[in-house]
């Protein structure tokens, strides 16, 4: 009985989105404020009837019901608790319902925090992200739908996939899903001011708030991602350039263009039309993204053309939103022409350079991505593109982005002069030069280790100094100052962590007797032997191996091999981490007379790759409490 | 859940959310607190004085743009008609979506704790296959049901309609090839041969289709191929797994054939 709750729930929100397009709409149109008022409460009802899904579903896993298909599919009774709540966003269905309920819990939160928001434009924006949730229900309850029933349940279900048996996948995807699916919320302010004709600054300044808290959460997602295939696939890697990280990441880089295009529509007037484009990219990759990642297509085109609903549908969903879009951006074009000037060398300058080179970053990535796909589905043959393409085209387009980001808060709102930047600056960019002459001298010859260490100085020491300027002159810091600071602070400690941890990690991938001793990197790694080892839904062996430096012991890693019911083998690392460096084993296959093969890493400054991340997350929600977006306005 | 929705959204349709801002209203308020951010510019040295004068009045003749007349008295409405008309519309199309969608026959309670013959089974899934004569699940239960009665002919016949609407299921795979193998005194050749190869081109990891695969090697005289496979399956299979006996027992039995 409580499926069919959960299932009719589904259908009476989709029932509700209807009524959210259409009342409201008519009241709007009609001038009927009672009817336009309503957006609100048919969001609230529209989004309690999905929570109840959501939740009935998660209980559907709890309590072992495998008369639902996707819950015989992807949960058995062995599997531990945590993971049969995270089962729910295992599969496909599932995480299509994790994407509904997230874009109800961004709407809700659109309809409470909106109190400093003209009634029209938030009654408009709530019509917008119910037709979005509107598409989303529709093909959640039609192709994909989470209570199908079977009429003979199986006595047990099917194992979740083991890679998903993890606590860095049971928070990933909801992280990542708050950030992609926050975009709409943009997204929805952008085109309600297009339907309306209303492009004031009022939806600029509401649009940023929104736009950094869901981008933060984005950053989050992306930096948790990271991390879990990091320990969890069993060969040290921290980034791909796999299709479904880019498919996270093009989203991640148009809507950090889109902050900062929106700081300077919002402070200066200037970019209306650029900061609306990117808007309408930013949820339109976000939807590309769930499209390559769900349609099968990436898995094999032709897997997508042998079941071609699923894909279809979002393919269809994808040019109606992008089409609209751009049909309504171009009908109201004439309302965005006005533009305030600014002069070569201003801020506004800046900021658009940092906007060109991240689009431009972006638009690469989506060529190594879709292209192997446009060939493949051709029939011109099966090609790969990884990380030589991704790494030669991506890093040469970001390393001027971080060399202009550490300078241009020093220079002026619409003009300025080279020289007053240049007496400005100088000591600054002496003290860099030191410091990396010194950095080569003392710390390493490697050119590129080098590169990303002068990188790392040149933002510390601008950033820094602004900061330290900032405090002298007694100024007071806003949030979003300090949001700025923190978060160009998290790039530089990425961009060191991400260079040192692929130049000079050390890996080795060897054969280990007992007694066997290997050392790396002044670290002496002791294989102390295998043992049987068994838990709840798996069994296998564990490792033993004793790290020692200067014949003090360090720690004692114990990597796993797990075999799970559905028979397939999983490599669980053993890590000692610390700030400066990772200790990471994994275990291989048995070998003979007792050897086994061992995968050693030392990892220097692994940590700050994530810490960068999580910094540049943190920067963004600083900035979205700023006292600005926090202002009474009296009417 | 439909009376609980109706009588939710028409309760603000009579006391309706008050209208807060006007967009003239956050416009001024909004431009008023650009201009104060442009004095602490002024201030923090982000702009000079000859530019912020030019800002100053950008900002100014943008708020002169964006202050249109906008204050149309609202129209007041029925507030009866639109109940009704939203009581109609959300009942009437929510039952219909939902029994459009609802599956037909719905697993009772019974049917999870109480064990049926397969005579019962079998004429439960009739029933439903006769309403959906395209179930992939429902026919290939009931190619596992005739088998368990040891109607090998009806069992192959539904196996054969499953295999039509997906022929990549392992499971399907393997259960059809078994049943045609019982057609065949239990010999593993021909179609039933070609289906375990098929699911082992699939899937060369499962533990079923490399047992399988063994006993269609053993059958073909190739006892090392077949323990091959079984070494395979038997390294896949978690130590205290109850498959695993079987699959030992398998290589102890060809073992000692070859011993022979």
């Amino acid at each position: 009985m409580l499926i069919e709750v959960g299932h009719f729930a589904l259908v009476l929100s989709l029932v509700i989105s209807v009524l959210l397009i259409v009342v409201p709409s008519i009241g709007l149109y009609q001038n009927k404020s009672s009817l336009a008022q309503l957006a609100k409460p048919l969001v609230w009802a529209q989004s309690f009837w999905i929570t109840i899904a959501f939740f009935v579903l998660m209980s559907a896993f709890l309590t072992n019901d495998f008369s639902v298909k996707y819950v015989a599919e992807n949960s058995n009774t062995q599997l531990p608790i945590l993971y049969k709540a995270s089962a729910v966003w295992g599969s496909h269905e599932g995480s299509l319902l994790l994407w509904v309920f997230v874009l109800s819990l961004w709407t809700v939160a659109v309809s409470i925090f909106s109190k400093r928001i003209p009634s029209n434009l938030i009654n408009q924006t709530l019509i917008v992200l119910g037709a979005i949730s509107f598409g989303f229900l529709l093909f959640l309850l039609f192709t994909s739908n989470p209570f199908e029933r079977l009429m003979m349940p199986p006595i047990e279900g099917r194992e979740l996939n083991p890679l998903l048996q993890d606590f860095g996948l049971a928070v990933h995807p909801p992280m990542l899903y708050m950030g992609y699916v926050g975009l709409a919320v943009p997204f929805a302010f952008v085109l309600s001011a297009l339907i309306r004709g209303q492009l004031d600054s009022t939806w600029i300044r509401w649009t940023r708030p929104w736009t950094l808290i869901s981008w933060s959460f984005l950053t989050i997602g992306i930096t948790l991602g990271s991390w879990w295939a990091y320990y969890e696939l069993g060969w040290g890697g921290w980034w791909f350039w796999d299709p479904v990280e880019n498919a996270s990441f093009m989203p991640w880089l148009v809507a950090t263009a889109l902050i900062h295009s929106l700081s300077v529509s919002e402070k200066r007037g200037a970019f209306k039309q650029w900061t609306v484009l990117l808007a309408i990219g930013g949820f339109s990759l976000s939807l590309l993204g769930t499209f390559l990642v769900r349609s099968g297509v990436l898995t094999s085109v032709h897997a997508f053309a042998t079941d071609p609903t699923r894909g279809l549908f979002i393919l269809i969903f994808l040019f109606i939103v992008i089409g609209g879009s751009l049909v309504l951006y171009t009908w109201r074009s004439s309302l965005l022409q006005q533009s305030n000037p600014f002069s070569l060398l201003s801020r506004e300058t800046g900021l658009l350079i940092n906007n060109i080179l991240l689009v431009t970053a972006m638009l690469s990535v989506l060529l190594g991505t879709l292209y192997p796909l446009i060939l493949d589905s051709l029939n011109l043959g099966k090609i790969s593109v990884g990380a030589p393409y991704f790494n030669a085209v991506f890093v040469p387009i970001m390393i001027p982005g971080v060399l202009a980001l550490a300078v241009y808060p020093y220079v002026r709102w619409k003009k300025d002069s080279a020289l007053r930047v240049f007496n400005l600056l100088k000591l600054e960019w002496v003290c860099i030069v030191l410091l990396t002459l010194l950095s080569w001298v003392l710390i390493t010859k490697n050119i590129f280790v080098l590169i990303s260490i002068a990188l790392f100085i040149w933002v510390i020491n601008h950033v820094g100094a602004l900061f330290l300027r900032r405090l002298k002159a007694k100024s007071k810091l806003s949030m979003s100052f300090l949001g700025m600071v923190v978060a160009h602070l998290g790039i530089a400690v990425f961009v060191l962590g991400a260079t040192v941890t692929t130049q000079l990690g050390i890996e080795k991938d060897i054969k280990m007797s007992l007694g066997e001793t290997q050392t790396i990197a002044g670290y002496d790694f002791v294989f102390n032997g295998v043992s049987p080892h068994s838990k709840d839904n798996y069994s296998g062996f564990i490792g033993d191996i004793s790290v020692f430096k200067n014949n003090k012991i360090v720690t004692q890693l114990r990597p796993e091999k797990r075999l799970y019911q559905t028979g397939m083998p999983m490599t669980e690392a053993s890590i000692d981490p610390s700030i400066t460096r990772d200790l990471y084993v994994a275990l291989g296959e048995s070998l003979e007379e007792g050897a086994w093969s061992v995968r050693i890493y030392y990892k220097p400054l692994v940590r700050w790759i994530w810490l960068g991340g999580l910094m540049i997350a943190l920067g963004a929600l600083l900035a979205a409490v700023d006292r600005r977006y926090l202002m009474r306005v009296k009417s | 859940m439909l009376i609980l929705s109706c009588l939710f959204i028409v309760w603000f349709l009579y006391r309706p959310i008050k209208s807060g801002l006007s967009d003239a209203d956050s416009n001024i308020a909004i431009n008023k607190h650009r201009q104060e951010e442009l004095a602490i510019d002024i201030n923090q040295g982000l702009i000079d004085d000859e530019q912020s004068q030019v800002a100053e009045s950008e900002i100014i003749s943008t708020l002169a743009n964006e202050l249109k007349d906008s204050n149309k008295d609202s129209i007041a409405i029925r507030p009866m008609n639109w109940s009704i008309s939203i009581f109609i519309f959300l009942i009437s199309l929510s039952i219909a979506l939902y029994s459009q969608l609802s599956p037909k026959v719905l697993p009772s309670s019974q049917d999870l704790s109480e064990p049926v013959s397969m005579i019962e089974s079998i004429e439960k899934l009739q029933a439903f296959l006769e309403e959906n004569p395209s179930d992939f699940q429902a026919l290939k239960m009931m190619g596992l049901a005739q088998i368990g009665i040891g109607n090998a002919d009806e069992s192959i016949e539904a196996f054969e309609k499953a295999y039509l609407i997906n022929p990549e299921d392992i499971d399907l795979l393997l259960q059809y090839a078994s049943a045609i193998a019982a057609t065949q005194e239990g010999q593993f050749d021909g179609k039933s041969k070609e289906l375990i190869e098929k699911a082992f081109n699939l899937n060369p990891l499962s533990v079923q289709v490399l047992y399988f695969s063994g006993i269609v090697a053993a059958h073909e005289g190739n006892l090392n191929g077949a323990i091959e496979f079984w070494e395979k399956a038997r390294y896949l299979t978690p130590v205290d797994h109850p498959d695993r006996n079987i699959i030992e027992e398998a290589i102890d039995t060809v073992s000692n054939l070859q011993v022979k």
